[in-house]
Protein backbone atom coordinates (compact mmCIF):
# COMPACT_ATOMS: atom_id res chain seq x y z
CA UNK A 1 0.00 0.00 0.00
CA UNK A 2 2.73 2.42 1.05
CA UNK A 3 0.50 5.00 2.29
CA UNK A 4 -1.33 5.22 5.74
CA UNK A 5 -4.96 2.94 6.29
CA UNK A 6 -7.18 5.67 7.22
CA UNK A 7 -9.81 5.70 4.84
CA UNK A 8 -12.19 5.87 7.72
CA UNK A 9 -11.78 9.47 8.18
CA UNK A 10 -12.51 10.34 4.65
CA UNK A 11 -15.61 8.48 5.01
CA UNK A 12 -16.65 10.00 8.31
CA UNK A 13 -15.95 13.39 6.11
CA UNK A 14 -17.46 12.81 3.53
CA UNK A 15 -20.83 11.13 5.29
CA UNK A 16 -20.62 14.64 7.42
CA UNK A 17 -20.93 16.45 4.20
CA UNK A 18 -23.83 14.87 2.47
CA UNK A 19 -25.39 14.46 5.14
CA UNK A 20 -25.45 18.48 5.96
CA UNK A 21 -26.02 19.65 2.24
CA UNK A 22 -28.36 17.17 1.65
CA UNK A 23 -30.17 17.96 5.04
CA UNK A 24 -29.92 21.26 4.04
CA UNK A 25 -31.98 20.29 0.84
CA UNK A 26 -34.58 18.44 2.41
CA UNK A 27 -35.44 21.06 4.95
CA UNK A 28 -35.97 23.55 1.83
CA UNK A 29 -37.90 21.20 -0.35
CA UNK A 30 -40.76 20.78 3.36
CA UNK A 31 -40.28 25.02 3.29
CA UNK A 32 -41.07 25.01 -0.43
CA UNK A 33 -43.87 22.16 -0.04
CA UNK A 34 -45.44 23.89 3.04
CA UNK A 35 -45.61 27.39 1.14
CA UNK A 36 -46.75 25.85 -2.09
CA UNK A 37 -49.77 24.78 0.16
CA UNK A 38 -50.28 28.05 1.60
CA UNK A 39 -50.09 29.85 -1.06
CA UNK A 40 -53.41 27.93 -2.20
CA UNK B 1 -51.75 35.84 -8.16
CA UNK B 2 -50.02 36.49 -11.73
CA UNK B 3 -47.30 39.00 -9.81
CA UNK B 4 -45.91 35.61 -7.83
CA UNK B 5 -45.12 34.21 -11.40
CA UNK B 6 -41.66 35.29 -11.91
CA UNK B 7 -40.34 33.87 -8.52
CA UNK B 8 -42.07 30.77 -8.66
CA UNK B 9 -39.74 30.80 -11.91
CA UNK B 10 -36.70 31.24 -9.97
CA UNK B 11 -38.01 28.69 -7.36
CA UNK B 12 -38.37 26.14 -9.74
CA UNK B 13 -35.09 26.99 -11.61
CA UNK B 14 -33.47 27.28 -8.14
CA UNK B 15 -34.42 23.59 -7.72
CA UNK B 16 -33.19 22.71 -11.12
CA UNK B 17 -29.66 23.88 -10.26
CA UNK B 18 -29.89 22.54 -6.69
CA UNK B 19 -30.95 18.64 -8.08
CA UNK B 20 -28.43 18.94 -10.60
CA UNK B 21 -25.49 20.62 -8.49
CA UNK B 22 -26.64 17.16 -5.86
CA UNK B 23 -26.31 14.97 -9.21
CA UNK B 24 -23.07 16.22 -9.67
CA UNK B 25 -21.70 15.94 -6.48
CA UNK B 26 -22.32 12.37 -6.49
CA UNK B 27 -20.87 12.40 -10.01
CA UNK B 28 -17.67 13.65 -8.05
CA UNK B 29 -17.74 11.82 -5.33
CA UNK B 30 -17.21 8.85 -7.93
CA UNK B 31 -14.28 11.18 -9.41
CA UNK B 32 -12.66 11.33 -6.54
CA UNK B 33 -13.15 7.49 -4.92
CA UNK B 34 -12.25 5.73 -8.55
CA UNK B 35 -10.61 8.05 -10.53
CA UNK B 36 -7.94 10.03 -8.69
CA UNK B 37 -4.95 8.96 -7.38
CA UNK B 38 -4.27 8.57 -3.31
CA UNK B 39 -1.66 10.92 -1.68
CA UNK B 40 0.88 9.49 -0.72
CA UNK B 41 1.76 10.94 2.59
CA UNK B 42 -1.49 11.19 3.80
CA UNK B 43 -3.42 8.88 2.69
CA UNK B 44 -7.59 8.37 1.23
CA UNK B 45 -7.75 10.86 4.32
CA UNK B 46 -6.67 13.15 2.19
CA UNK B 47 -9.72 12.72 -0.06
CA UNK B 48 -11.45 15.10 2.16
CA UNK B 49 -9.86 18.16 1.17
CA UNK B 50 -12.21 17.90 -2.15
CA UNK B 51 -15.15 18.35 -0.27
CA UNK B 52 -13.28 20.90 2.14
CA UNK B 53 -11.73 23.29 0.21
CA UNK B 54 -15.09 23.62 -1.75
CA UNK B 55 -17.26 24.37 1.39
CA UNK B 56 -14.96 26.71 2.77
CA UNK B 57 -14.74 28.74 -0.68
CA UNK B 58 -19.03 28.64 -0.97
CA UNK B 59 -19.02 29.65 2.60
CA UNK B 60 -16.63 32.60 1.73
CA UNK B 61 -18.34 33.80 -0.89
CA UNK B 62 -21.90 33.32 0.68
CA UNK B 63 -20.71 35.64 3.30
CA UNK B 64 -18.81 37.90 1.24
CA UNK B 65 -22.48 38.58 -1.19
CA UNK B 66 -23.91 39.21 2.60
CA UNK B 67 -21.30 41.47 3.20
CA UNK B 68 -21.69 43.21 -0.35
CA UNK B 69 -25.37 43.62 -0.42
CA UNK B 70 -25.58 44.49 2.95
CA UNK B 71 -23.57 47.88 1.69
CA UNK B 72 -25.58 48.08 -1.09
CA UNK B 73 -28.89 48.06 0.83
CA UNK B 74 -27.85 50.75 3.08
CA UNK B 75 -27.11 52.83 -0.18
CA UNK B 76 -30.11 51.58 -2.16
CA UNK B 77 -32.70 50.55 0.59
CA UNK B 78 -34.50 47.68 -1.50
CA UNK B 79 -35.84 45.38 0.78
CA UNK B 80 -34.62 42.68 -2.22
CA UNK B 81 -30.80 43.30 -1.42
CA UNK B 82 -31.98 42.53 2.66
CA UNK B 83 -33.83 39.55 1.63
CA UNK B 84 -30.65 38.35 -1.03
CA UNK B 85 -28.73 39.04 2.22
CA UNK B 86 -30.19 36.83 4.67
CA UNK B 87 -30.73 33.57 2.23
CA UNK B 88 -26.42 34.10 1.49
CA UNK B 89 -26.25 34.39 5.49
CA UNK B 90 -28.07 30.77 5.98
CA UNK B 91 -26.69 29.35 2.95
CA UNK B 92 -23.21 30.67 4.11
CA UNK B 93 -24.04 29.08 7.55
CA UNK B 94 -24.63 25.78 6.28
CA UNK B 95 -21.34 25.47 3.83
CA UNK B 96 -19.60 27.07 6.82
CA UNK B 97 -20.71 23.79 8.91
CA UNK B 98 -19.33 21.21 6.22
CA UNK B 99 -16.41 23.49 6.47
CA UNK B 100 -15.86 23.82 10.10
CA UNK B 101 -16.84 19.67 10.56
CA UNK B 102 -14.52 18.48 7.77
CA UNK B 103 -11.71 20.79 8.66
CA UNK B 104 -10.60 19.74 11.71
CA UNK B 105 -10.86 16.01 10.34
CA UNK B 106 -8.43 16.20 8.00
CA UNK B 107 -6.65 18.43 10.54
CA UNK B 108 -6.37 15.11 12.59
CA UNK B 109 -5.33 13.45 9.34
CA UNK B 110 -2.29 16.01 8.45
CA UNK B 111 -0.95 17.93 11.89
CA UNK B 112 -2.41 15.00 14.23
CA UNK B 113 -4.47 17.66 15.93
CA UNK B 114 -8.01 18.61 15.89
CA UNK B 115 -7.61 22.21 15.77
CA UNK B 116 -4.70 25.13 14.90
CA UNK B 117 -5.00 28.52 16.22
CA UNK B 118 -3.49 29.67 12.28
CA UNK B 119 -4.56 32.63 10.67
CA UNK B 120 -6.90 30.95 8.13
CA UNK B 121 -8.68 28.80 10.55
CA UNK B 122 -9.37 31.62 13.17
CA UNK B 123 -10.33 34.00 10.47
CA UNK B 124 -13.19 31.02 9.27
CA UNK B 125 -14.28 30.27 12.57
CA UNK B 126 -14.48 34.09 13.93
CA UNK B 127 -17.08 34.56 10.48
CA UNK B 128 -18.54 31.71 10.79
CA UNK B 129 -19.51 32.90 14.65
CA UNK B 130 -20.24 36.67 13.45
CA UNK B 131 -22.65 34.93 10.90
CA UNK B 132 -24.34 33.03 13.53
CA UNK B 133 -25.02 36.57 15.33
CA UNK B 134 -25.69 37.63 12.12
CA UNK B 135 -29.05 35.39 12.15
CA UNK B 136 -29.75 35.70 15.66
CA UNK B 137 -29.99 39.44 15.75
CA UNK B 138 -32.28 38.94 12.53
CA UNK B 139 -34.48 36.72 15.11
CA UNK B 140 -34.73 38.91 17.16
CA UNK B 141 -35.59 42.52 15.26
CA UNK B 142 -39.50 42.24 14.54
CA UNK B 143 -39.83 45.14 12.62
CA UNK B 144 -38.46 44.13 8.95
CA UNK B 145 -36.87 47.59 8.12
CA UNK B 146 -34.87 47.86 11.48
CA UNK B 147 -34.40 44.32 10.89
CA UNK B 148 -32.74 45.41 7.42
CA UNK B 149 -30.83 48.43 8.75
CA UNK B 150 -29.39 46.18 11.24
CA UNK B 151 -28.14 43.25 9.20
CA UNK B 152 -26.89 45.62 6.92
CA UNK B 153 -24.73 47.29 9.71
CA UNK B 154 -23.55 44.13 11.12
CA UNK B 155 -23.09 42.72 7.26
CA UNK B 156 -20.66 45.86 6.82
CA UNK B 157 -18.81 45.63 9.95
CA UNK B 158 -17.68 42.01 9.64
CA UNK B 159 -16.81 42.55 6.02
CA UNK B 160 -14.29 45.08 7.55
CA UNK B 161 -13.39 42.56 10.55
CA UNK B 162 -12.30 39.77 8.55
CA UNK B 163 -8.84 41.04 7.20
CA UNK B 164 -8.06 42.54 10.46
CA UNK B 165 -8.70 38.92 11.82
CA UNK B 166 -6.70 37.24 10.00
CA UNK B 167 -3.61 39.56 9.80
CA UNK B 168 -3.43 39.43 13.74
CA UNK B 169 -2.86 36.18 14.41
CA UNK B 170 -0.90 35.87 11.08
CA UNK B 171 1.17 38.61 12.67
CA UNK B 172 0.71 36.49 15.90
CA UNK B 173 1.87 33.18 14.49
CA UNK B 174 4.94 34.51 12.48
CA UNK B 175 6.47 35.46 15.72
CA UNK B 176 4.72 31.64 17.46
CA UNK B 177 5.04 29.49 14.79
CA UNK B 178 4.06 26.11 15.87
CA UNK B 179 5.35 22.77 14.88
CA UNK B 180 2.34 21.63 12.71
CA UNK B 181 2.46 24.61 10.32
CA UNK B 182 -0.20 24.32 7.61
CA UNK B 183 0.79 24.22 4.15
CA UNK B 184 -2.70 24.38 2.53
CA UNK B 185 -3.66 21.41 0.45
CA UNK B 186 0.44 20.64 0.46
CA UNK B 187 2.72 21.13 -2.71
CA UNK B 188 1.95 21.78 -6.10
CA UNK B 189 -1.08 19.22 -7.06
CA UNK B 190 -0.66 16.82 -9.80
CA UNK B 191 -3.08 17.22 -12.52
CA UNK B 192 -5.68 14.98 -11.76
CA UNK B 193 -5.74 16.27 -8.52
CA UNK B 194 -6.59 19.63 -9.25
CA UNK B 195 -9.17 18.82 -12.22
CA UNK B 196 -11.10 16.89 -9.35
CA UNK B 197 -11.04 20.05 -7.08
CA UNK B 198 -12.13 21.92 -9.58
CA UNK B 199 -15.04 19.97 -10.36
CA UNK B 200 -16.38 19.97 -7.29
CA UNK B 201 -15.08 23.72 -6.40
CA UNK B 202 -17.66 24.20 -9.44
CA UNK B 203 -20.64 21.66 -8.15
CA UNK B 204 -20.15 23.56 -4.91
CA UNK B 205 -20.75 27.14 -6.66
CA UNK B 206 -23.73 25.78 -8.57
CA UNK B 207 -24.97 24.22 -5.23
CA UNK B 208 -24.63 27.74 -3.75
CA UNK B 209 -26.48 29.46 -6.19
CA UNK B 210 -29.23 27.11 -6.45
CA UNK B 211 -29.49 26.91 -2.35
CA UNK B 212 -29.56 30.59 -2.40
CA UNK B 213 -32.38 30.63 -4.93
CA UNK B 214 -34.58 28.71 -3.44
CA UNK B 215 -34.22 30.52 -0.02
CA UNK B 216 -34.48 33.65 -1.67
CA UNK B 217 -37.70 32.63 -3.36
CA UNK B 218 -39.01 31.31 -0.24
CA UNK B 219 -38.97 34.53 1.50
CA UNK B 220 -40.14 36.79 -0.96
CA UNK B 221 -43.27 34.04 -1.26
CA UNK B 222 -43.77 34.19 2.13
CA UNK B 223 -43.25 37.92 2.23
CA UNK B 224 -46.09 38.45 -0.62
CA UNK B 225 -48.63 36.08 0.94
CA UNK B 226 -48.41 37.99 4.41
CA UNK B 227 -48.79 41.48 2.84
CA UNK B 228 -51.97 39.85 0.68
CA UNK B 229 -53.33 38.65 3.76
CA UNK B 230 -52.57 41.62 5.84
CA UNK B 231 -54.29 43.80 2.80
CA UNK B 232 -57.12 41.07 2.69
CA UNK B 233 -58.08 41.49 6.34
CA UNK B 234 -57.69 45.57 6.49
CA UNK C 1 -21.28 72.68 12.64
CA UNK C 2 -18.62 70.90 14.34
CA UNK C 3 -18.65 73.11 17.26
CA UNK C 4 -22.26 72.16 17.79
CA UNK C 5 -21.08 68.36 17.16
CA UNK C 6 -18.64 68.68 19.70
CA UNK C 7 -21.16 70.26 22.27
CA UNK C 8 -23.42 67.63 21.52
CA UNK C 9 -21.06 65.12 22.25
CA UNK C 10 -20.02 66.40 24.91
CA UNK C 11 -23.12 66.96 26.79
CA UNK C 12 -24.44 63.78 26.07
CA UNK C 13 -21.45 62.09 27.99
CA UNK C 14 -21.80 64.73 30.16
CA UNK C 15 -25.55 63.50 31.24
CA UNK C 16 -24.22 60.05 31.16
CA UNK C 17 -21.37 60.76 33.21
CA UNK C 18 -23.40 62.39 35.88
CA UNK C 19 -26.10 59.92 36.38
CA UNK C 20 -23.63 57.17 36.40
CA UNK C 21 -21.65 58.71 39.35
CA UNK C 22 -25.20 59.25 41.07
CA UNK C 23 -25.31 55.83 41.69
CA UNK C 24 -21.63 54.27 41.12
CA UNK C 25 -22.83 50.95 41.99
CA UNK C 26 -21.39 49.73 38.44
CA UNK C 27 -17.61 51.51 39.32
CA UNK C 28 -17.85 49.72 42.58
CA UNK C 29 -19.27 46.09 40.49
CA UNK C 30 -16.49 46.54 37.97
CA UNK C 31 -13.84 47.18 39.99
CA UNK C 32 -14.58 44.16 42.41
CA UNK C 33 -15.35 42.65 39.01
CA UNK C 34 -11.11 43.46 37.91
CA UNK C 35 -9.95 42.20 41.02
CA UNK C 36 -12.07 38.48 41.43
CA UNK C 37 -10.36 38.05 37.95
CA UNK C 38 -7.05 38.61 38.74
CA UNK C 39 -7.31 36.73 41.42
CA UNK C 40 -8.39 33.94 39.53
CA UNK C 41 -5.89 34.20 36.92
CA UNK C 42 -2.95 34.03 39.77
CA UNK C 43 -4.13 31.29 41.30
CA UNK C 44 -5.24 28.95 38.31
CA UNK C 45 -1.92 28.06 37.04
CA UNK C 46 0.75 25.78 37.86
CA UNK C 47 3.24 27.86 39.80
CA UNK C 48 6.34 25.60 38.92
CA UNK C 49 5.90 26.20 35.08
CA UNK C 50 3.98 29.62 34.62
CA UNK C 51 5.55 32.41 36.06
CA UNK C 52 3.63 35.64 37.11
CA UNK C 53 5.70 37.20 34.38
CA UNK C 54 4.49 34.92 31.59
CA UNK C 55 0.25 35.14 33.02
CA UNK C 56 0.21 38.88 33.14
CA UNK C 57 -0.35 40.46 30.14
CA UNK C 58 -3.51 37.31 29.20
CA UNK C 59 -4.48 38.66 32.78
CA UNK C 60 -4.68 42.00 32.67
CA UNK C 61 -6.21 42.00 29.37
CA UNK C 62 -9.07 39.64 29.79
CA UNK C 63 -9.90 41.96 32.71
CA UNK C 64 -9.98 45.18 30.53
CA UNK C 65 -12.15 43.38 28.01
CA UNK C 66 -14.91 42.08 30.38
CA UNK C 67 -14.31 45.47 31.92
CA UNK C 68 -15.24 46.86 28.84
CA UNK C 69 -18.48 44.69 28.20
CA UNK C 70 -19.81 45.53 31.85
CA UNK C 71 -19.18 49.09 30.96
CA UNK C 72 -20.79 48.73 27.53
CA UNK C 73 -24.06 46.86 29.46
CA UNK C 74 -24.53 49.03 31.83
CA UNK C 75 -24.55 52.02 29.55
CA UNK C 76 -27.46 50.76 27.39
CA UNK C 77 -29.25 49.52 30.48
CA UNK C 78 -29.70 53.02 31.25
CA UNK C 79 -31.04 53.97 27.98
CA UNK C 80 -33.52 50.80 28.11
CA UNK C 81 -34.65 52.36 31.17
CA UNK C 82 -35.29 55.43 30.05
CA UNK C 83 -35.46 55.75 26.19
CA UNK C 84 -33.78 58.63 26.99
CA UNK C 85 -32.23 58.42 23.48
CA UNK C 86 -35.29 58.71 21.61
CA UNK C 87 -35.83 62.27 22.94
CA UNK C 88 -32.56 63.19 21.91
CA UNK C 89 -33.00 62.19 18.74
CA UNK C 90 -36.26 63.66 17.85
CA UNK C 91 -34.66 67.20 18.60
CA UNK C 92 -32.56 68.92 15.61
CA UNK C 93 -28.97 67.51 17.23
CA UNK C 94 -26.46 66.09 15.05
CA UNK C 95 -26.95 62.25 14.92
CA UNK C 96 -23.05 61.70 15.07
CA UNK C 97 -22.15 64.10 18.01
CA UNK C 98 -24.96 61.62 20.14
CA UNK C 99 -22.49 58.91 19.18
CA UNK C 100 -19.40 60.55 20.23
CA UNK C 101 -20.99 61.67 23.31
CA UNK C 102 -22.43 58.04 24.22
CA UNK C 103 -18.34 56.85 22.92
CA UNK C 104 -16.83 59.61 25.24
CA UNK C 105 -19.32 58.75 28.01
CA UNK C 106 -18.59 55.01 28.27
CA UNK C 107 -14.55 55.60 27.35
CA UNK C 108 -14.17 57.99 30.36
CA UNK C 109 -16.15 55.20 32.61
CA UNK C 110 -13.81 51.84 31.22
CA UNK C 111 -11.04 54.77 31.58
CA UNK C 112 -11.65 54.78 35.37
CA UNK C 113 -12.03 51.21 35.59
CA UNK C 114 -8.35 50.45 33.90
CA UNK C 115 -6.83 53.27 35.71
CA UNK C 116 -7.68 52.02 39.46
CA UNK C 117 -7.15 48.64 37.43
CA UNK C 118 -3.88 48.85 37.01
CA UNK C 119 -2.24 49.78 39.87
CA UNK C 120 -3.80 46.51 41.40
CA UNK C 121 -2.75 44.24 38.41
CA UNK C 122 1.02 45.89 39.34
CA UNK C 123 0.68 45.02 42.86
CA UNK C 124 -0.84 41.11 42.46
CA UNK C 125 1.40 40.15 40.14
CA UNK C 126 4.91 41.92 40.97
CA UNK C 127 5.12 43.33 37.48
CA UNK C 128 7.43 46.30 37.23
CA UNK C 129 4.56 49.30 35.04
CA UNK C 130 5.99 52.41 36.00
CA UNK C 131 8.89 51.78 33.80
CA UNK C 132 7.27 51.11 30.61
CA UNK C 133 4.05 53.38 32.25
CA UNK C 134 3.28 55.60 29.29
CA UNK C 135 3.57 53.28 26.60
CA UNK C 136 0.83 50.56 28.54
CA UNK C 137 -1.19 53.72 28.54
CA UNK C 138 -0.65 54.64 24.91
CA UNK C 139 -1.22 51.20 23.92
CA UNK C 140 -4.61 50.51 26.63
CA UNK C 141 -6.25 53.62 25.23
CA UNK C 142 -5.80 52.26 21.56
CA UNK C 143 -7.41 49.05 22.29
CA UNK C 144 -10.26 50.51 24.51
CA UNK C 145 -10.96 52.79 22.02
CA UNK C 146 -11.62 49.53 19.48
CA UNK C 147 -13.65 48.34 22.04
CA UNK C 148 -15.72 50.52 23.18
CA UNK C 149 -16.41 52.18 19.69
CA UNK C 150 -17.99 49.20 18.26
CA UNK C 151 -19.30 48.07 21.24
CA UNK C 152 -21.41 50.79 21.43
CA UNK C 153 -22.31 50.85 18.06
CA UNK C 154 -23.58 47.90 18.80
CA UNK C 155 -25.39 48.51 21.62
CA UNK C 156 -27.33 51.62 19.74
CA UNK C 157 -28.35 48.45 17.59
CA UNK C 158 -29.10 45.92 20.71
CA UNK C 159 -30.66 47.68 22.99
CA UNK C 160 -34.07 47.29 20.64
CA UNK C 161 -33.68 43.81 20.72
CA UNK C 162 -34.75 41.02 22.69
CA UNK C 163 -32.10 39.16 25.07
CA UNK C 164 -29.95 41.99 24.46
CA UNK C 165 -27.82 40.97 27.64
CA UNK C 166 -27.31 38.11 25.34
CA UNK C 167 -26.51 39.54 22.12
CA UNK C 168 -23.85 42.48 23.00
CA UNK C 169 -21.47 40.02 23.95
CA UNK C 170 -21.97 37.53 21.18
CA UNK C 171 -21.75 40.27 18.28
CA UNK C 172 -19.31 42.16 19.97
CA UNK C 173 -16.70 39.53 20.79
CA UNK C 174 -15.14 38.67 17.54
CA UNK C 175 -14.84 42.36 17.41
CA UNK C 176 -12.35 42.51 19.75
CA UNK C 177 -9.83 39.35 18.74
CA UNK C 178 -7.01 41.70 16.71
CA UNK C 179 -7.09 44.40 19.03
CA UNK C 180 -6.10 42.19 22.09
CA UNK C 181 -4.25 40.17 19.99
CA UNK C 182 -2.19 43.46 19.67
CA UNK C 183 -2.43 44.40 23.18
CA UNK C 184 -1.65 41.47 24.76
CA UNK C 185 1.47 40.66 22.40
CA UNK C 186 2.79 44.94 23.28
CA UNK C 187 1.95 44.58 26.63
CA UNK C 188 4.45 41.63 27.33
CA UNK C 189 6.82 43.01 25.55
CA UNK C 190 6.59 46.37 27.58
CA UNK C 191 6.69 44.31 31.20
CA UNK C 192 9.88 42.49 29.93
CA UNK C 193 11.63 46.04 28.89
CA UNK C 194 11.38 45.82 25.15
CA UNK C 195 10.92 48.77 23.87
CA UNK C 196 7.91 49.85 22.04
CA UNK C 197 9.79 50.08 19.18
CA UNK C 198 10.03 46.65 18.88
CA UNK C 199 6.67 46.13 18.12
CA UNK C 200 5.88 48.76 15.11
CA UNK C 201 3.76 46.08 13.39
CA UNK C 202 1.25 45.42 16.51
CA UNK C 203 1.16 49.46 16.57
CA UNK C 204 0.59 50.00 12.93
CA UNK C 205 -2.24 47.27 13.18
CA UNK C 206 -4.29 48.63 16.55
CA UNK C 207 -3.63 51.83 14.55
CA UNK C 208 -5.94 51.03 11.52
CA UNK C 209 -8.02 49.24 13.66
CA UNK C 210 -8.70 52.13 15.05
CA UNK C 211 -8.81 54.10 12.39
CA UNK C 212 -11.00 51.63 10.15
CA UNK C 213 -13.40 51.14 12.74
CA UNK C 214 -14.10 54.68 14.73
CA UNK C 215 -14.70 55.97 10.83
CA UNK C 216 -16.61 53.17 10.18
CA UNK C 217 -19.47 53.46 13.30
CA UNK C 218 -19.05 56.82 12.93
CA UNK C 219 -20.85 56.69 9.66
CA UNK C 220 -23.02 53.49 10.09
CA UNK C 221 -24.36 54.81 13.36
CA UNK C 222 -27.06 56.95 11.29
CA UNK C 223 -28.44 53.60 10.27
CA UNK C 224 -29.23 52.62 13.61
CA UNK C 225 -31.32 55.39 14.84
CA UNK C 226 -33.05 56.31 12.12
CA UNK C 227 -36.98 56.37 12.55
Amino acid sequence: MGYPDNAIYAIVGYVVTTSILVGYAVVLFLRTRKEQRAQR
Amino acid sequence: MTNSNPIERLLKRGWTLTIAALLSLVAVYVRVVYFTPVESTQGPAQKIFYVHVPSAWAALVAFAVTGIVSLLYLKRRDEKLDTIGAASAEVGLVFGAVMLTTGPIWGKVIWGAWWAWDAKLTSTLFLYILFVGYVVLRGAVVDPEMRARFSAVVGILALILVPFIYFSVNMFRTLHPEPPVLRSGGPALPGSMLLTLMLSVVVFSVLYVGFLMVRYSLSVLKDLREKRAADGIS
Amino acid sequence: MASSLLNTALSVAAKDLRIEWRTKTAFASSIVFAVLVLAIFYFSRDTTVVSELDIAPSALWVTFTFASMLGLNRAFLLEQENRAIDAILITDVPRTGVFLGKVLGNLAFVAVVELITLPLFALFFNVPILRPLPALLAVTAMATLAFVTVGTLLSAMVVRTRFAELMLPVLLLPFLVPPVIGAVQITAGLLAYRPLSDFSGWLRLLASFDIAFVAACLLLFDATVEE
